[in-house]
């Protein structure tokens, strides 16, 4: 079966907005990510037992944290709610057999969200116009779900020399979305790719 | 900007909660007869007060978990937030 990327039909190479004479290096980078896993564990509001680690990292329950390795992502969603991110497509079968269902959901979610991420300096701008978040108190692997004129979205702070954040959204609002986020960067001048 | 602290993310913008009604009523006990009064006191009936007030508010587009807000009607200005489950201290 052959994949259609949520942001298939909008998403287009090039450079926009205002770049006339900047140092490729000082425009935004604008890039749709595909082909990830993205899992949804919550544990039960009764369940009693101990987190468990999945990819050799402990899921924490404490706000805004990202757990990470260099393949896998495990973002804070709520209470007792992890959305975990990873390149490792073949993950599933391990959460699944760890998070035993009497304890836990487990939901795959990698074909119903889009995911763009964006990287610069002026990254921080670019969420502040359409996001009521503080985003100047956003650190380095922290992660936050907010809306961002209007569209329900996790944002996933990758790093911060330059900010690089990737940013999560019902497939159906993805397209909604990256017209915002474009729009929101045409100021600062972006190269999508 | 109205902004409110939800006790498991901490300081958000009042956009991404959804207001959820009185957060005083209890239902009547299961189990137990219950009069149309009653029943119809707790489904319809509320009381529209002035000054502080607790609320139910959910925190739609983050953590999406149910809190307890004190807030003053005519003020806006919010006093103290609960866990859903945490009982409002008198």
């Amino acid at each position: 079966m052959s994949l259609i990327s949520a942001l298939a039909n909008v998403h287009t190479a090039g450079k926009f907005g205002d770049k006339e004479g900047k140092n490729e290096n000082n425009l935004l980078k604008i890039s749709e990510k595909k082909n990830l896993l993205i899992v949804q564990i919550v544990q039960y509001k009764n369940s009693t037992v101990s987190i468990e680690n999945i990819d050799s990292l402990n899921l924490k329950n404490e706000p805004l944290s990202v757990i990470f390795n260099n393949d896998t992502r495990i973002l804070w969603n709520g209470p007792k709610n992890w959305l975990l991110v990873s390149n490792k497509k073949d993950l599933l079968k391990n959460i699944s057999e760890k998070f035993k269902s009497t304890d836990f959901a487990v939901t795959d979610l990698s074909h119903s969200r889009a995911i763009i991420e964006i990287e610069g300096q002026d990254v921080k701008e670019v969420l502040k116009k359409g996001c009521p978040f503080n985003f100047n108190t956003l650190e380095k692997n922290n992660s936050i779900n907010s809306i961002y004129n209007g569209i329900a979205f996790t944002a996933d702070m990758l790093d911060d020399n330059p900010d690089k954040v990737r940013l999560f959204a019902l497939r159906s609002f993805g397209e909604s979305l990256y017209h915002s986020i474009t729009d929101a960067s045409l100021e600062f001048g972006f190269i999508s790719s | 900007m109205l902004y409110i602290k939800c006790p498991h993310c901490g300081m958000r913008s009042q956009n991404e909660f959804s207001y959820g009604g009185d957060a005083t009523v209890k239902r009547p006990e299961l189990n137990s007869e219950v009069s149309d009064h009653d029943w119809d006191n707790f489904v319809y009936n509320r009381k529209s007060l002035r000054g502080k007030h607790w609320e139910l508010w959910q925190h739609i587009s983050g953590c999406r978990q149910w809190i307890k807000v004190e807030r003053d009607t005519a003020t806006h200005e919010i006093f103290n937030t609960l866990k859903a489950h945490e009982e409002i201290s008198k």
